[in-house]
Formats: C-alpha cells, structure tokens, sequence
C-alpha cells in the first residue's frame, strides 16, 4: 500500500473514495479472479473477491466471503500444492502454485494462483493477495503434449526394441549357418564376417574385420577369381550364383569353394554393399571324385571277366554243332543276351554316378559324324542278328563334338528301339541336313508309346508303368541322350502311337553358337 | 602263306586265355604274355605283326608299354589295338599312338575283323 499512500493512485483528482471507487472497478474488469485474505483472523478467511472470481468458481460474493480458500478444493485435498501454499501462508513468502479447483458446480478448472501477502509496519502478515488464473486449457494443451511425448518415448522405445531383437533375430541366422559370410564395403574392405568364416579359415575378428578383402592373412585371399567376380562380374550380373573358386591357402591348404555374391542395390545406408556365402566343397568334390573312382574301377573290374564270358559264350555259338539240340541252342543264346544286360547294366551305374554329380563333360572334337553314326549301327545290326536295322541317308562328315556321348546317344536309341520291339523286327534309321542342323531319326514298329508317357520318357528313372516287369533297366537311357544332346546345342522328340511304333528324332547344330554353356 | 603272329598282353588270364582261343581259331599265331614287363623283349625275339595291349595292368600299365614303342624306330610303326575296359580308354590309347582301340567287352566278330584289317 506504499504505493498508495505515497499517492501513486490518486488519479481521479477528486477524493480518495472516487479513486477507490475506480480501483475497485478495475479490478472487476480484470479477467483474473483477485481475493484478498484476512491474516489476522481465524482460518484466514476471504474478505474480498472480484467478479472474474465469481465467474471462475460460479460461486457469488456472498458464497465466497469468509470461507478459506480451501473450499475451491473440495474433495480433491491430497495435492502437493496445497502444502505449498500452507507453508507459503505460514512464512509469509510469494508463491505460485497451478492447483486443481472446482467450480461449483463441480467443474474442475486449473488455477494458476499467485499468493503474495501483506505486512504491516511491524513486520506481521495481515492480508493475503491472491491472483488466480483459469489455466485448465494450457494445463489440458500441456498435459496432451506430455501425453504424446509418452506415446512417442513409448514408441521409439518399441521401434528400438523391435530393431534391437531383429538385429539380433539377423545376427543369430548370421552366426548360425553352416557357410561362411563375408559383408564388404564398396572398397572391398571387410565389414564384418560370421563364426563359420573365422573357424573354416582359421583367423581371428581382428584379423579380418576392417582389412581389404585381399590382404586378408598376408594376402593369403588375394585371389584373382575373387577379384574377377568382386570387380568385374558383380557390378554388371547381380546376384552371382554358383560362381566356384579354387586356391591354395598357405595355411589350410587347398579349397574348392562355391560363392554366392550379391551388391545392394537398396538406396540407402547399405548400398553397394557386398555379401559373399562361401560354401566349402572340398571335401564333397573329393568324396564325388573318390566315388567316380571307385565306380570307374569296380565297372572296369566287373567288365574284365565279362570280357572272357562274352568272348567264350560267342565261340560256342561258332562251335555249335549242326545237331545240336534246340534246347541247348537256346540256352547259349540266351545267355549271350544276359551277358549283354549285364554288360549295359555296368555301363548304366557309370551313367547314373555321373549324371547324379551333375558332370556330363563334352571332349569336343572334329569327328566323321556320318560314319560314326553308320559304324554304331553296324555294330548294333552285328550283334543283334534277328533284326534288320536299316540305315540312309547323309549328314556331315565333319563336325565338332563329342564322338562317345553321341555313340551312346545312338546306341541307347537303337537298344531302345529293339528293347520295345518284341514283335517286329524293322528298326529304321534316317540322317540327313535340315538347314544348318544334323538330323538323325530312329523308327521302330514295336510297341509305341502313349501320349501321357511321352511327356514323362526322357525324366531320369521313368519307366512307362507295367514296362519294368518286362524290360528291365534303370530307366537312365532317354534321360542321357537328352542331357547329351542338349549339351550339343540340340533338341531331341519322340513322335509315337501306341501299338504302332515310335520315331526318336534328334537335331545337332552345325554351326557353334554362343550357347549359354 | 605264313600265318601271322598277334602278340597279346592283359593281365588278366582269362582275357588272354580267351582271346588266344578266337584269335588261333581264325588262324593266327598267337603269343600270350600276362606280364607287360615283358612285352619288349618278345617283340624283339618274336617279330610280331600286331600287339594287343591291355590299358590297366600292373606296374608298367599299356600306354606306358605304347609310349616306349612309339619311340623306339624299330617298334614305332607295329601296329597296336589297346583293348581296355577303362571309360576313358579310347582317349588314354589315342594319346599313346595306338593303331585302334576296342572297348572291352567286345565281339569277338569286331576283334577278328579289326585285327584281320590292320594286318592287311
């Protein structure tokens, strides 16, 4: 009130009781609820209040006056503030303090409360000023805020987690498979490599992670395949797929590995990003080659004695007596036909081994096709004499392939031909040009081959339904004559009826394309 | 007319047992060796007109009896049928210089028949 004293607020220029008048009046205008407190007596009570105030609480003046403060509360007495403000009240200090009222009708409202108390001239605390603000509409936009920085914390917290446990969902799969993984920079730098990497060639993480791909263990992995595929063949053909690599590691030997490489292509942090699984196939390529070994040996071991069984069944055909039963006529004829299935049975376990490791190899040379193809008939018709297998026609004398497989391809043809010929005993074979292929057709009249088999005919171990019980084989035949052709370049079909009898045709390219090996 | 002479060498006694029957029965004069070993010293105290070598013997295997003929002047142009039952046989007796090859097992048809052409 010093300011009022020392007139500060005599502005009316009339009487203290106009500038009063006026004061009070702008208090009312005011939009924060003002009340003054009396100290002096008991509970502090509310002496007065303006209008802003009455249209805060809903209350009127004459609801207001005399109560504490506190009846703005209600129920709701356990806030902290209210200690506050207690203690505020009790020291005689300002205070600020945002708690929670309620109108009254019931309504919570946030107060914002500034309490500032009055002393007298010895120092005592008379009254209490206090300057309320309805802030319930910041209080609700602050909470909110809070709220949605919660969710968001939460959020974030979530997303962190869920990166987290993928991260180590990846890592887990990473350490996990059996092949080793490499992650290299687009400078070819090591990023980082799994457990099986580290234990297959036998280096340490620091001794890798960070390193150029080929200064890896002294330049051990400088390898110029690798290089070739990292460098050259990646940029251009993403993902690679089967690429094989073989090196000799000073420290581990000799290694046949087969790669995977693929660049990402994602934009983004990743990018150009190289991961190279590395699959050791040492030890299968030895175990295929040992088993190609064992079966070369054991076919060569069990072709050796057949040689002399073969050899002797046909000098006792020659040394057959005139006289000779018909019965035993028989008999050593048939057994010649057995040796012979023994003979192909020991040529198809070849075929199958071969075939089952994926290693069909053409030694392609310049050969007289013509007469390769007429030889093998030749052959065929010599030991098959009961039939008449009939050969015209020309192709080339000269073309560039692999004389055995195609010798193999004709004579599975032709057995096949006479096989499923129990009745007739024509087989028919036709060469010729067509445009710039080699065609060679072999024609039975036998037994033929229905429409749904057709389709089936050339997949390894196919054997037309009830034929197994009569003709037995391994069911390889067609499917080596496909593989062998197609490796030419060339086509093989059948076109057949049932009862009537087949044609197997074949086509060679004679002119070498760029085919895809 | 004299007949010819076949010098025949394979491991195997059976084989050599065998192809010494077809071969005497069309005529010819046959010398069986089972020991390849021994086959350079029949060919210089037998004369033969024709060898037929076996590929997969022990110690001294057939390309490696063909190989030293062929570089010997005097055993150079002796006619010689590798007969083998090794996948790879055609290849290994064309590589050594050898006059014919026979897949074993043969016909004894086929065996007569290309003996009787390289003796021609």
């Amino acid at each position: 009130m010093d300011s009022f004293t020392n007139e500060n607020f005599s502005f009316s220029h009339e009487s203290l009781q106009r500038d009063f008048e006026l004061l009070t009046k702008a208090v009312d205008a005011s939009i924060s609820g003002v009340i003054i407190t009396d100290n002096q007596q008991p509970d502090n009570p509310i002496i007065y209040c303006n209008a802003a105030f009455e249209r805060m609480t809903g209350y009127v003046r004459n609801e207001i006056i005399g109560r504490n403060c506190r009846f703005l509360q209600k129920e709701d007495r356990g806030q902290k503030e209210r200690k506050i403000l207690k203690d505020a009240i009790a020291e005689g200090k300002h205070s600020v303090v945002e708690i929670r009222n309620y109108t009254k009708s019931g309504s919570l409202f946030w107060n914002e409360l500034y309490l500032s108390p009055i002393k007298d001239e010895k120092g005592n605390i008379t009254y209490f000023i206090g300057v309320q603000h309805d802030v319930t509409q910041r209080k609700k936009a602050e909470q909110d805020l809070k709220q949605e920085q919660q969710s968001l914390e939460r959020k974030v917290e979530e997303r962190t987690r869920v990166i987290k446990e993928s991260e180590e969902y990846l890592s887990s799969i990473y350490q996990t498979v059996r092949e080793s993984l490499i992650v290299l920079d687009p400078e070819f730098k090591v990023l980082s490599v799994n457990e099986h990497f580290l234990r297959t060639f036998k280096v340490s993480t620091a001794e890798t992670e960070g390193q150029l791909l080929y200064d890896l263990g002294n330049g051990q992995w400088d390898i110029p395949k690798l290089k070739e595929l990292v460098e050259q063949i990646l940029p251009t053909s993403n993902p690679v797929e089967n690429f094989e690599v073989e090196h000799d590691f000073p420290q581990i030997g000799h290694k046949t590995m087969l790669l995977n490489a693929y660049r990402i292509e994602l934009e983004g942090q990743y990018k150009d990003r190289i991961l190279i699984a590395i699959e050791d196939i040492t030890d299968r390529r030895e175990i295929e080659r040992r088993k190609d070994d064992f079966l070369s040996i054991a076919s060569h071991e069990l072709k050796t004695p057949l040689t002399t069984i073969k050899g002797y069944v046909q000098m006792m055909e020659r040394f057959m007596p005139e006289a000779a039963d018909d019965k035993f006529k028989n008999i050593v004829k048939k057994t010649g036909s057995y040796v012979e299935r023994l003979n192909s049975l020991i040529g198809e376990l070849l075929d199958v081994s071969r075939i089952q490791t994926g290693k069909i190899e053409l030694h392609k040379e310049p050969f007289d096709f013509d007469k390769m193809l007429y030889d093998t008939v030749e052959g065929m018709q010599t030991a098959n004499k009961e039939f008449d297998i009939e050969i015209s026609g020309k192709s080339v004398n000269n073309y560039v392939g692999d004389e055995l497989q195609l010798v193999q391809v004709v004579n599975n043809l032709l057995s096949n031909a006479i096989k499923y010929s129990p009745n007739a005993h024509k087989i028919v074979v036709h060469t010729s040009l067509v445009s710039d292929f080699l065609k060679v057709s072999v024609t039975d009249y036998g037994m033929g081959i229905s429409i749904e088999d057709q389709k089936n005919i050339f997949e390894r171990f196919y054997r037309v339904g009830d034929i197994q019980q009569h003709f037995p084989g391994m069911g390889i035949g067609l499917y080596v004559c496909e593989q062998v052709i197609k490796k030419h370049g060339g086509t093989i079909w059948v076109e057949s009826e049932k009862g009537k009898g087949s044609t197997f045709s074949f086509t060679l390219p004679l002119n070498e394309r760029k085919n895809d090996e | 007319m004299m007949s010819k002479k076949v010098l025949v060498c394979d491991d195997d006694e059976g084989i050599l047992d065998m192809v010494s029957f077809v071969l005497e029965d069309s005529g010819f004069e046959v010398i069986p060796e089972s020991n390849s070993l021994n086959v350079y010293s029949l060919i210089e105290k037998e004369k033969p007109d024709l060898l037929l070598l076996d590929l997969w013997m022990p110690v001294l295997s057939g390309d490696q009896v063909l190989k030293m003929l062929r570089s010997n002047p005097e055993t150079k142009d002796l006619p010689v049928i590798v007969i083998s039952a090794s996948t790879e046989g055609q290849k290994i007796a064309q590589e050594a210089g050898a006059s014919a090859f026979i897949a074993k097992p043969f016909d004894i048809d086929q065996l007569i028949d290309r003996v009787e052409l390289m003796l021609q």
